[in-house]
């Protein structure tokens, strides 16, 4: 399973990412999520979201192997074990495997937790198979 | 302090000096934030008398306990003033994503005092906040002014900022957000630029500690959920404010001609339908919102991209001067929006000088040689840059027109539309009692937002005039100026139709203190009557007569549409205005008496 | 030759009605609301698939005719 995002669907309102961050942190705090909305305005007016596609690149670059997998085959980010040596931030082809030493003593990504899909509004966001790539 | 960021930063600019306080206990407890803390401090602290423009007058930006929250429609920020325009209150309610960043920097409300020696810009990045030199950016649009900022500081800032029109006093200038975001009336933008701040940017990275973590996020999923099960989500999603240009036609209550008459017969070319096929690229929500009403559009025809047009900007700047194309209206909005000012009362003073220019009262050489006949598009362009500027046959307009009509005199202040000197917004009330005694009561001037209630005369008969619509009226105006106080959005409410006691759950998980929406209309009313005690404070001579609407509504029947012949008697005016004081517990001249004022526990707020 | 109206929550609220009717198709929106006793004035919108309708439009065979109400404006 992987999250799924239509981004002409969504409206640039940030209640996914201040969800992540609940269920990541704890906190009320969206520079803390696991996706990224880049707005496009005034021209061309539209937005672009980023999400995790559980593709695992950082997981195998680790050196601590502190990112792992769950029963869901969700890749997650076991924080005791991260040392912020930041070898996985270059390897996400999506950039949303983030660290901030400011804000965290951790790195963080998306665990498909599903929170964010629950307060889209617009449906821009779903969770569904990973779809096999065709030849 | 849970449920709230915890610091309230106070800015002097005649010294360039900043101290925070923090938020205090008792303040929130009993006035909760947005609007509540706007009028508090507004009261307290600006003096009987002061110059709007004057550096005795502030500026209260406030943020309420959901802004930045996972609640619906959390991205609400209040701006608080006395206002150029008006001579009373102001209450600006903005939305986007300015509230969550301030809250995020650790930051309740934002109160800018005195006046800067020169242009500046409030900079704040959590901790660290500075006034910086804005002498570049004076002169300077909008869109340009944040473009710049982003571009220099990236996405994550959030922007706020005047445009020529706030510099230059406009009377009812506007402060912009995210592109197309306004806190649009009163003349709120005016001030700004009367204390010589061109922008103010902010970033945070705080979080905001609540009272019990596991209770917020259920409540705040509950809301989530009751909003996207809503039947009606998915055409909200799809129209949003536009909804109603066709129905308000249908129903006499979309403005046409100046007020004129409340049915448009070019209003196809401007219905919320034509708007989605032909110009809308995107929907643009504010912070937290499940039900997006902002429409980003393309206008192919102008080459130009706004947000919008909301309802209010189609009735003002389409029907209400005889223009029938949408695009038309979107270059409009794009205008005024660009140039900083209000395109409800921008649309309104034009509606006036068009009828003006249509009965010879002025000719071409009252208006620069502008041909000022409805539906002349060139001539509206034209105009609004001359309002913002502050030029030529602008001046006048710029006042906004209660002044403009005193000016001019020869019988023109019976068509100039607006209650208290705010221009009236986009709903004709010739014949819809409840919605009328809304405008005429409410708190900043001819406003829509407090109390809505042209539903409600529809359907109990839209001439009665009964003690339950005034009920009704006082009602909605206790309690939808309270999400405004808790830094949220209405529409939630008003146009899913979702549970309102869903909100309560949430609000006690955040700040731990439980209030039903019972203890929430209280304090609605409380503000009420503090916005009231502002205005006879402000204003030798205020009382009833300045409850009063145009007379157009009550002298001037439409000749055309669904409301022909349709008017309200001077004396049901008056009759609605005794029942209104009566059940507010005012006196005969509409000022809340002693008894009033001690039920509600308010003598010393205003001694 | 059935068809099907739906009413959004505020209609509903507004009326205190329920939400789903089946009707005869043939006839126009207007008809169809006066029929089942809602005042006109007070359906805002008219909603057939994904696009507004006026009120003059002839119910098809098949629609889901959604209908609202505005309660609160701006």
């Amino acid at each position: 399973m992987r999250l799924y995002v239509d981004s002409t669907k969504c409206s640039g309102c940030n209640a996914c990412r201040v969800a992540c961050s609940l269920n990541l942190f704890d906190e009320n705090n969206p520079k803390k999520s696991a996706l990224v909305i880049e707005p496009h305005f005034p021209s061309p007016g539209m937005y672009t979201v980023k999400v995790c596609t559980q593709c695992g690149d950082c997981a195998k670059v680790c050196p601590t192997e502190a990112i792992k997998q769950d029963e869901k085959g969700a890749y997650y980010v076991d924080f005791a074990e991260c040392n912020l040596c930041e070898a996985c931030v270059p390897e996400c082809p999506e950039g949303v495997m983030f660290i901030r030493a400011e804000l965290a003593d951790t790195a963080w990504k998306c665990n498909l937790c599903g929170d964010c899909v629950n307060v889209c509004g617009t449906s821009a966001l779903w969770i569904a198979e990973i779809e096999t790539a065709t030849a | 302090m849970n449920g709230y960021a915890g610091k309230i930063l106070r800015v002097n600019l005649t010294t360039g000096t900043f101290t925070k306080e923090p938020t205090p206990a008792d303040v929130a407890r009993d006035f909760i934030g947005g609007r509540g803390f706007g009028i508090y401090f507004l009261l307290k602290e600006v003096p009987k008398g002061a110059d709007p423009l004057g550096p005795e007058n502030k500026l209260i930006i406030s943020s309420g306990p959901i802004s930045g929250m996972m609640i619906p429609g959390g991205g609400k920020c209040d701006w608080t003033t006395k206002a150029p325009l008006t001579g009373g209150y102001a209450g600006a309610s903005m939305g986007g994503h300015f509230t969550a960043e301030m809250r995020y920097a650790g930051l309740d409300s934002i109160i800018l005092e005195g006046i800067s020696p020169k242009p500046v810009y409030l900079f704040i990045d959590n901790d660290r906040i500075e006034l910086r030199d804005a002498s570049g950016l004076w002169g300077k649009a909008t869109f340009e002014v944040e473009k710049q900022f982003k571009e220099k500081l990236g996405e994550e800032y959030q922007i706020a900022t005047i445009g020529p029109g706030g510099e230059n006093m406009v009377s009812y200038a506007c402060i912009n957000h995210d592109y197309g975001r306004q806190a649009g009336r009163g003349g709120v933008g005016a001030v700004m630029g009367s204390k010589k701040v061109k922008a103010i940017v902010l970033h945070g990275t705080k979080s905001i500690p609540v009272a019990d973590m596991q209770a917020y996020r259920k409540a705040g999923m509950a809301l989530y959920k009751a909003c996207k099960d809503a039947e009606g989500l998915k055409e909200w999603i799809r129209y949003g404010t536009t909804t109603v240009v066709d129905w308000c036609n249908q129903v006499g209550a979309l403005p046409t001609r100046n007020f004129s008459a409340g049915s448009f017969e070019g209003a196809e070319g401007i219905y919320g339908k034509t708007m989605r096929e032909k110009i809308v690229i995107t929907d643009k929500g504010c912070f937290g919102c499940p039900s997006p009403c902002g429409k980003y559009s393309r206008s192919k025809k102008y080459n130009s991209y706004v947000e919008g047009p909301e309802y209010e900007t189609i009735g003002l700047m389409g029907s209400n001067l005889g223009i029938d194309d949408i695009e038309v209206v979107a270059q409009a909005n794009l205008l005024c929006d660009d140039l900083g000012i209000d395109t409800i009362s921008a649309g309104n003073s034009i509606g006036w000088a068009m009828e003006c220019y249509q009965k010879g009262i002025f000719t071409k050489k009252d208006t620069d040689g502008l041909d000022l006949k409805f539906g002349n598009v060139e001539a509206i362009f034209t105009l609004i840059g001359k309002i913002a500027r502050k030029e030529g046959f602008g001046v006048l307009l710029g006042e906004g027109v209660k002044r403009a009509s005193k000016k001019i005199g020869q019988g023109t202040e019976k068509f100039a539309i607006h209650v208290k000197g705010m221009e009236q917004s986009a709903y004709a009330t010739h014949n819809a009692t409840a919605m009328l005694l809304a405008y005429m009561t409410c708190d900043v001037g001819a406003h829509h937002n407090r109390s809505w209630a042209i539903t409600y005369d529809l359907q109990v008969g839209r001439d009665l005039v009964v003690p339950e619509k005034v009920a009704r009226v006082i009602w909605l105006q206790n309690f939808r100026p309270m999400f405004d106080v808790i830094g949220g959005c209405r529409l939630q409410w008003v146009e899913l139709s979702i549970d309102r006691d869903l909100y309560v759950p949430a609000l006690e998980a955040i700040t731990g203190i439980h209030r039903s929406w019972e203890d929430l209309e209280k304090v609605g009313d409380r503000i009420w009557n503090m916005t009231r005690m502002f205005w006879a404070r402000e204003n030798d001579g205020f009382g009833r007569e300045w409850d009063l609407p145009p007379a157009r509504f009550y002298e001037d029947a439409p000749t055309t549409g669904a409301t022909k012949g349709q008017i309200t008697k001077l004396e049901d005016v008056n009759r609605l205005l005794d029942m209104y004081y009566e059940q507010r517990g005012w006196d005969s001249n509409g000022l809340p008496t002693l008894e009033t004022i001690e039920n509600l526990g308010l003598e010393a707020v205003v001694a | 030759m059935t068809a099907s109206i739906r009413l959004s929550d505020s209609l509903k609220n507004l009326l205190g009605s329920e939400g789903l009717f089946t009707i005869e198709a043939g006839h126009s929106v207007r008809e169809a609301i006066v029929s089942l006793g809602i005042n006109p004035d007070l359906v805002a919108v008219v909603s057939v698939g994904d696009e507004m309708q006026s009120k003059d439009y002839l119910i098809q065979e098949g629609d889901t005719v959604r209908l609202l109400a505005v309660i609160g404006g701006g």
